[in-house]
Order: structure tokens, then C-alpha cells, then sequence
């Protein structure tokens, strides 16, 4: 069985995010310098052959770093939507399912926490709770999740009355079986397709807080870290201490965006020929 | 002495009321009583909104009941819990109108034909494959089917999946929705055929919910016309054809399209469209459209009064 | 004897698919709708007969590529005419009834007012005349109460009545030489079907329109129609009187659809 060519825009958006897979794997056994240590050239070096991206006010090599940082904005950014995926349509597949007031409960508690903005929510209890990358990723997936459960919720309940549920029942399957393996998996395309648009915005507040000095400890090599970190240069010419992790974010963000529907069409087995 | 019939499957006053806003009540389904007997094949015939498929879904408790009892197989569903309903639909089940619409798009063949045989009857792996090849061949599929998708199949496979599916759990009662509604008329005939042949091997008792009564005809023992939510006529199948006494009836029998030329039937009208079932009154249902109304029609609702041999019919005015 | 209203000549054509590959589904489609008859093309799924239809009016999917054929109205290949050429006849004097008509009907605007827009669009005049001559046409297809019925919305009305509704437009409002209906009465209830029927035949006769039934159920041609075009797989299989055809099929494919039509009924079966 093979499946449709998928689209160029989704070629491109795998094969940016397999780079920096790639990227992430190598930075674990091999970086050109030590990017935790600083002083491994004069500070602010332009790009040149010793280093590539030159070097920050610290003097630490800012391709290592930048090399290093994969790991965390991606790491953070496929945990907390993996997390707020399952979670957020769990919570969906109930609440669409059993209606009545399991779904008000769920429902209106979505609500509530949707009428807060998600990134002053995450500020908030990064200051409240300190950082750390575990705190990262709960806060960004707690963000994510009233967007996946809303999203469950209308497709299952859309589904819930469609015959392949009443024949699911009359197979001998329970309620909670009719809803998680019937109804949940094909209501998957929607919720997948979200996924690459909350990993683009998980991507983009993971640097934000970073930048603004909430996110990991000063001297992680994590984007927003290193945009903080040389937003002084920006003003006095040594531009590429913030600019290449600024376009690192965009290129992720970027690649996360383009591969939209891909990610549906992987799990619908109409969409293959 | 003549043994009576063991019955599969009794509904008696089967009732679905749906609120509609204040105190209004839509009325889908009011007092329905049948029997079916072991291996017959009951047909319950009606057009849109006259609540059949309401009732097939009430007698399986895929939609709560307002009102009534079912037994199946003798058992009163009323009070099973879900457990035992799970149980329940080892013994009946039912094969969906539309084959596109009841199969899942994302499980292949086989893993819908297993489905049953694991959570029914708990076979491991080996004895369900063993088993789905049987099927699939019972069915008229080869097991080179089981490896497609729905969507690879065409309108006929599915219904033959759709069966297959049902069957695997080896029920005694099969409810049949509409099983030919979405079908090529090449395709009906043959599918009629495999469900009477099963029937045939496997004793089976069908519930036949059609609007199409050539099909119903060809397949049924025993007739029973629904309208508005109630039964109006039942009987034997060549008795309610070849006598037809409910107005309604009637009606629905003239109108019924004939795939033959030079018939030229006295068709009998009714006047306007099916009325609203929200609180109707208590009335024949059939008040405003009949040809023969008579006063008492509208002070109460007629029931169904046996008109001899099994036939019975909820109108006095043709049987006076 | 005046010359056919419609004749179609040796329309083929293929589906392309979105890589370009091509699937045949027209095979060289002939036949003849003559003047003031109602002609059946009665065919199963994939038949090719909705296809051919939506052809007439230049409708048809734009996956749709002819690569032969065709398509004389009155003596003028359809299939040559300008898009603004083609305007001009489509609802003017072709017109169309589809299978859903509560589908076809805008939903926001009430359906006199819908049926009073095409009056003025095809023959001008004031709104309340248009309207009056909408309400007349609603009267003319025997839906009821026909004053309060033009100030209701699609979704008041049942399949039935919309059905009728849409009949009116194409056969009274839009007043066209040729009516061309889509499966007009799948889906409906049979006593509401036989109605609509029995409708479609009196328009015709009276009016001395002349209709093309798509359908895919022999037991509506039987009662109603002159003519029958039997299509198969992309094919005309036999066209011929209404009578020739139930009565004399010539080939095994139009005997085997029939057969599978009457289930085994006998005559006898039925007149009972």
C-alpha cells in the first residue's frame, strides 16, 4: 500500500524538522566547543572559520550553544504537546461521549481557563513555581490543553450517535471502549492537525520566557536564553549573537506550521491509495 | 395439541418520548407490541418518521425506552446493567442500513470481523482467524478480503461485512435495518438471497425494518405496517397483501411503484402529509388524510382489533 | 415529424485524477429525447447516466474531460456555445430538479422570495408580480395554502413539499422547453413519491414540456415514462419505447436489471 505524494510544503516542513532532530542527536555526543563554557574565544567574534557563528559576549562559541539548545526548545516543544494532546482529548472523548453533566463539568472548567491568556498564565506560575524544564513543559501543555479537549469533544460528540458506534456497542464493546478505540482514533485528524500549530506556539513562549529571563537557568543554551543574551549587541553591530537562535525559533516554528495536514493523513487510512 | 411458537423476541407497550421544549413531547414510538417467533422473519413496514427505526433501537436499548418491556429470548432487558447488556448482544444483533456509514473507516475487514468473535465469545487469535475465514465465506467474500478497508470495498462487500459481522457473534436474533436501502438493485437480490440462505442454516429470527415493500414481501412471514409511531396492520404476509385493510395500508400498497408495464392500479390517496408527532391528540393517527373517516375516528385512538387468522387491523370502520 | 428536442451523439469523455491519470466513463453515449415525451435513463450507480445530465447543462465536475461528442439542443451543439451563450439557455430554456431539493434551496431566504427572484431574473416585471405568479405556480403543484407556504424557509417545509416547490420553479417559473430531473424522488416516502410522479406526468402533458428523468428505479419509469435509455458502466445499453423495454427487452442486461427489479413478482402478485 502506498500513499499519496505528500505536498511540498510538508516536504519541507519534515525535512526542516528532521534537521534539527539530527541536530539534537549530534549536540548530545558531539559540539564543536563546550557550549556550557565560556571564554573558549575573545568575546563577540564575528562568524568566521574557528567560529562559525561567532562567539558571544562570554566568549562561548554560539553554534555549540545553539547546538546544545535543539534539545531543549524541541525536547520541550514534542513533550508538552504530546502531553497536552493526550490529556486534552481524553478529557474531549468523555466529556463528547457521556454528555450530561460529566460534560458541563469538563466543559465549562475549559472554559474558565481559556478565558485567561495562556502566555501571561505560563509567566505567572514560571515565576510562581521557579523555573526548571519540567515546570516548562507542564505549564505549556496545561496551556494546550482546553484546545485539544474542545476539539475531542465536538468530533466525538458529532460521532457519537453514527452507526459504526451503535454497531461498536452491539460487538460487545463497553461504553469506554466504543469511545476511546472507536470514536477517539477517528476523530484523531482534526486533533493532529493542531498538534503542528500548538507546537509552533509552544515553540515560540518556551523562547519567550527564556528571553524574558522566566524560563531556564541564565545559562542554559536555550534560544531565548541566547536572544536575551545578546540583545545588546543587536544595537552595537555584533547582531549574530541574537540572530541566528532568533532564526533557529523561526525556522522550527516555520517547519512545525508546514507540516499541517501531514500529520492527519498519516493516521487516515482513506487518505492513502 | 399444537406447540406454540417459542418466542425470540416480545415487545410489549414500547414507548419513546423525546421532550421538545416546555411540556411537548414527540411521540416516536407509542405501545408497540410484537412477537417474533423463533426462524420467522417479522417485517415492520412504514415510511419516514413512522418510528421503526426507533424501535429497533429501543428493543436493544441502544436508545432508552420511555416505556415498556422487551424479552429476549425470554429475558426482560428492562433493568441489565451494561455488563449485561454487552452479554445481551451475543444473542441479538442487528446489520445497519447504510454499510458505509456502520463500519468503522479505520479498522480493516478483519479487525472488524474479529471484533465480536473476541469480546463475544473471547477466542484467541488463531480460532478468530479461523473463524473470520468461515465467515467471510459464509457471507460470499474471500479471505483475501480481510486485509481491505472499507473504502476499498464496494456498496455489496460492505453490507456482506456488515453481516459477516453480526452473524460472528452467533446470535439468534438479527435485527435487519433497511439492509438493501443503500444498494444497486443488482446487488438487493443477491443480498436477500444470502439472508435467507443463512437464515436457513443458522435458524435465525429476522426483524426486517424496510420501507420497501416489494422486498418485504419477497422476504417476510408476517407483516407488521407502522405509521406515526404505531402499528396499524399486521398479519400474514400474503394476507396484508392480497387484503389489505388498513386504509393507510392501502395506500402505502397503491402507491408502491411497479418495475412492469401496462399495471394500472386504482391507487388510493390520502390527502396532505404525515402530521406532526409532537402531543398528537387522542385520535386515529391517520384523522385528516383518511378516505373513510368516520366521527368516532377522532375521539379515540382505534387498537388493533383481530380480524381473523392472525390478521388484525387498529381501524373498526373497515371492519364494520 | 419534427426533429428529436435533445439528441446526444457519441459523447465520451474520462474523470482525471488529480495525477493526471484518466478513467474513462462516457463510452460513445447516443440517444434521443423527442419533443413532448418524458425519456427515462435509468442506470445503477456508476452508470454514467447523472454524468450525461449534467453534461446537457453544462454542468457536470470540472474532473469531468470530453474527448468526443455532441450535445444538440434544438439543432445547436450545446457544446460549442459561449458560457454567456450557455447562461441563456440554462434555466431559460433547459432546466433541472435534483435529487435533494431542501439541499438546493437557500436556506436564509424564504421560498417565495426565491421562486419570485428567478421569475424577474427570466421575465422582468414588478416584485408582487413576480410573487403572484410564484404563488400561482405553488398553487399549480398542489402545495397547500400556497400564500403562507411562499413566506416560509426551506427548512418548514418537507422533502415532499420542497420537492414540489422546485418542480414549480423549474417547470412553471423558469417555463423551459426541456425539464431535466436528477433522481427527483429518491429518498422521498413512496405514497409521497407516486404523488410526485403523478405530477411530473400531468406538468408534461399538460404544458407540453419535455422531460429527461434520471433514475435508477425501473418501477418509476413503468407508469410514467414514453421512453427509456438503459445505461450501463459508461454505456447506452438499449433505448426503446416504455413498452418495448418491459415487454420485449433485447438485451441481457436490460432483462437482468428487470428481473432484479420485480423480485420474483408475478403478474398476478400485483394486481391483487
Amino acid at each position: 500500500m502506498t500513499r499519496a505524494p505528500l505536498a511540498w510544503s510538508m516536504r519541507i516542513g519534515l525535512c526542516i524538522l528532521g534537521a534539527y532532530v539530527a541536530l539534537a542527536l549530534i549536540s548530545l555526543v558531539w559540539t564543536p566547543y563546550d557550549p556550557l563554557s565560556p571564554g573558549v574565544g575573545d568575546s563577540f567574534l564575528p562568524p568566521s572559520v574557528e567560529f562559525p557563528l561567532g562567539t558571544d559576549r562570554l566568549g562561548s562559541d554560539v553554534l555549540s550553544r545553539l547546538m546544545a539548545g535543539t534539545q531543549y526548545n524541541l525536547g520541550i516543544a514534542l513533550v508538552a504537546v504530546i502531553l497536552a494532546l493526550v490529556i486534552g482529548s481524553a478529557l474531549g472523548v468523555v466529556a463528547g461521549y457521556y454528555g450530561g453533566a460529566t460534560d458541563i463539568a469538563i466543559s465549562r472548567s475549559v472554559e474558565i481557563f481559556q478565558a485567561f491568556p495562556g502566555v501571561l498564565f505560563a509567566m505567572l506560575v514560571v515565576k510562581a513555581v521557579g523555573p526548571g524544564v519540567l515546570n516548562i513543559i507542564l505549564v505549556l501543555s496545561f496551556i494546550g490543553i482546553p484546545d485539544y479537549a474542545r476539539l475531542a469533544r465536538a468530533e466525538v460528540q458529532s460521532r457519537r450517535n453514527w452507526p459504526y458506534a451503535e454497531a461498536a456497542r452491539m460487538v460487545g464493546n463497553r461504553s469506554w471502549q466504543v469511545a476511546f478505540r472507536h470514536l477517539l482514533p477517528n476523530s484523531m485528524g482534526p486533533l493532529l492537525a493542531f498538534t503542528s500549530i500548538n507546537a509552533a506556539f509552544v515553540s515560540l513562549v518556551t523562547a519567550s520566557l527564556g528571553f524574558l529571563g522566566l524560563g531556564l537557568n541564565p545559562n542554559t543554551p536555550e534560544w531565548g536564553n541566547m536572544i536575551a543574551r545578546g540583545q545588546d549587541g543587536v544595537m552595537t553591530g555584533e547582531w549574530w549573537v541574537s540572530f541566528f537562535p532568533g532564526l533557529a525559533i523561526l525556522g522550527m516554528t516555520g517547519a512545525f506550521y508546514l507540516l499541517g495536514d501531514a500529520l492527519a493523513d498519516l493516521a487516515d487510512p482513506r487518505r492513502r491509495r | 395439541m399444537r406447540a406454540e411458537p417459542y418466542v425470540v423476541l416480545r415487545t410489549s407497550g414500547l414507548t419513546k418520548l423525546y421532550p421538545v421544549g416546555g411540556s411537548r413531547r414527540l411521540v416516536a414510538l407509542s405501545g408497540v407490541d410484537i412477537d417474533l417467533a423463533e426462524g420467522e422473519t417479522l417485517a415492520l413496514v412504514g415510511e419516514s418518521g413512522s418510528g421503526k427505526s426507533t424501535f429497533a433501537r429501543c428493543a436493544l436499548r441502544l436508545v432508552e425506552p420511555s416505556d415498556g418491556d422487551v424479552l429476549i429470548n425470554g429475558r426482560s432487558i428492562r433493568s441489565l446493567g451494561a455488563l449485561g447488556l454487552a452479554e445481551l448482544y451475543g444473542e441479538v444483533q442487528m446489520v445497519f442500513q447504510d454499510p458505509n456509514a456502520s463500519l468503522n473507516p479505520r479498522m480493516t475487514v478483519r479487525q472488524v470481523v474479529h471484533e465480536p468473535l473476541r469480546l463475544h465469545l473471547r477466542m484467541p487469535f488463531a480460532k478468530r482467524e479461523k473463524r473470520a475465514i468461515e465467515l467471510m465465506e459464509m457471507v460470499g467474500l474471500t479471505p483475501a478480503h480481510l486485509d481491505r478497508y472499507p473504502h476499498e470495498l464496494s456498496g455489496g462487500q460492505r453490507q456482506r461485512v456488515g453481516i459477516a459481522r453480526a452473524l460472528a457473534a452467533e446470535p439468534n436474533i438479527v435485527i435487519l435495518d433497511e439492509p438493501t436501502a443503500s444498494l444497486d438493485v443488482s446487488v438487493r437480490g443477491q443480498m436477500l438471497e444470502l439472508l435467507k440462505r443463512l437464515q436457513a442454516e443458522l435458524k435465525l429470527a429476522y426483524l426486517f425494518i424496510s420501507h420497501d415493500l416489494q422486498v418485504v414481501r419477497h422476504m417476510a412471514d408476517r407483516v407488521a405496517v407502522m405509521y406515526l409511531g404505531g402499528i396499524v396492520e399486521s398479519g400474514r404476509t400474503e394476507d396484508v397483501f392480497a387484503r389489505p385493510l388498513h386504509p393507510y395500508t392501502r395506500a402505502l400498497l397503491s402507491a408502491a411503484p411497479v418495475a412492469r408495464w401496462g399495471v394500472k392500479r386504482q391507487r388510493l390517496r390520502l390527502a396532505g402529509e404525515i402530521p406532526s408527532p409532537i402531543d398528537p391528540p387522542d385520535a386515529c393517527r391517520l384523522v385528516g388524510r383518511c378516505p373513510m373517516q368516520q366521527p368516532a375516528c377522532t375521539t379515540r385512538r382505534p387498537p388493533l382489533i383481530d380480524a381473523g387468522g392472525g390478521h388484525a387491523v387498529a381501524c373498526p370502520v373497515v371492519l364494520a | 415529424m419534427s426533429s428529436p428536442l435533445l439528441e446526444i451523439e457519441g459523447l465520451s469523455g474520462s474523470f482525471r485524477s488529480p495525477n493526471g491519470a484518466l478513467t474513462p466513463v462516457l463510452h460513445d453515449v447516443s440517444f434521443a429525447v423527442p419533443r413532448g415525451t418524458v425519456t427515462a435513463i435509468v442506470g445503477e450507480t456508476g452508470s454514467g447516466k447523472s454524468l450525461t445530465a449534467l453534461s446537457i447543462l453544462g454542468i457536470q465536475p470540472p474532473t469531468f474531460q470530453r474527448s468526443a461528442g455532441r450535445i444538440l439542443f434544438d439543432g445547436r451543439d450545446l457544446l460549442t456555445l459561449k458560457p454567456e451563450e450557455m447562461r441563456g439557455i440554462r434555466g431559460r430554456r433547459i432546466s433541472i430538479v435534483f435529487q435533494d431539493a431542501r439541499a438546493a434551496l437557500n436556506p436564509v431566504f424564504t421560498v417565495g422570495r426565491q421562486l419570485a427572484d428567478v421569475h424577474r431574473l427570466h421575465h422582468g416585471g414588478s416584485a408582487s408580480r413576480a410573487m403572484k405568479r410564484t404563488i400561482e405556480a405553488l398553487r399549480a403543484v398542489s402545495i397547500p395554502e400556497p400564500e403562507r407556504r411562499a413566506r416560509q424557509y426551506p427548512h418548514e417545509f418537507s422533502g415532499g413539499m420542497a420537492q414540489r416547490a422546485m418542480i414549480a420553479l423549474a417547470a412553471l417559473v423558469c417555463e423551459p422547453e426541456l425539464l431535466i430531473l436528477d433522481e427527483p424522488t429518491t429518498g422521498l416516502d413512496v405514497t409521497i413519491q407516486a404523488a410526485i410522479m403523478e405530477l411530473i406526468g400531468d406538468l408534461v402533458r399538460e404544458r407540453g414540456l419535455t422531460a429527461c428523468l434520471i433514475t435508477h428505479d425501473l418501477g418509476v419509469v413503468a407508469e410514467t415514462c414514453d421512453r427509456v435509455v438503459v445505461m450501463n458502466a459508461g454505456r447506452v445499453v438499449e433505448t426503446g419505447t416504455t413498452e418495448a423495454i418491459f415487454t420485449r427487452p433485447r438485451q441481457d442486461y436490460t432483462r437482468r436489471l428487470l428481473a432484479a427489479s420485480q423480485l420474483g413478482e408475478t403478474p398476478e402478485m400485483i394486481e391483487a
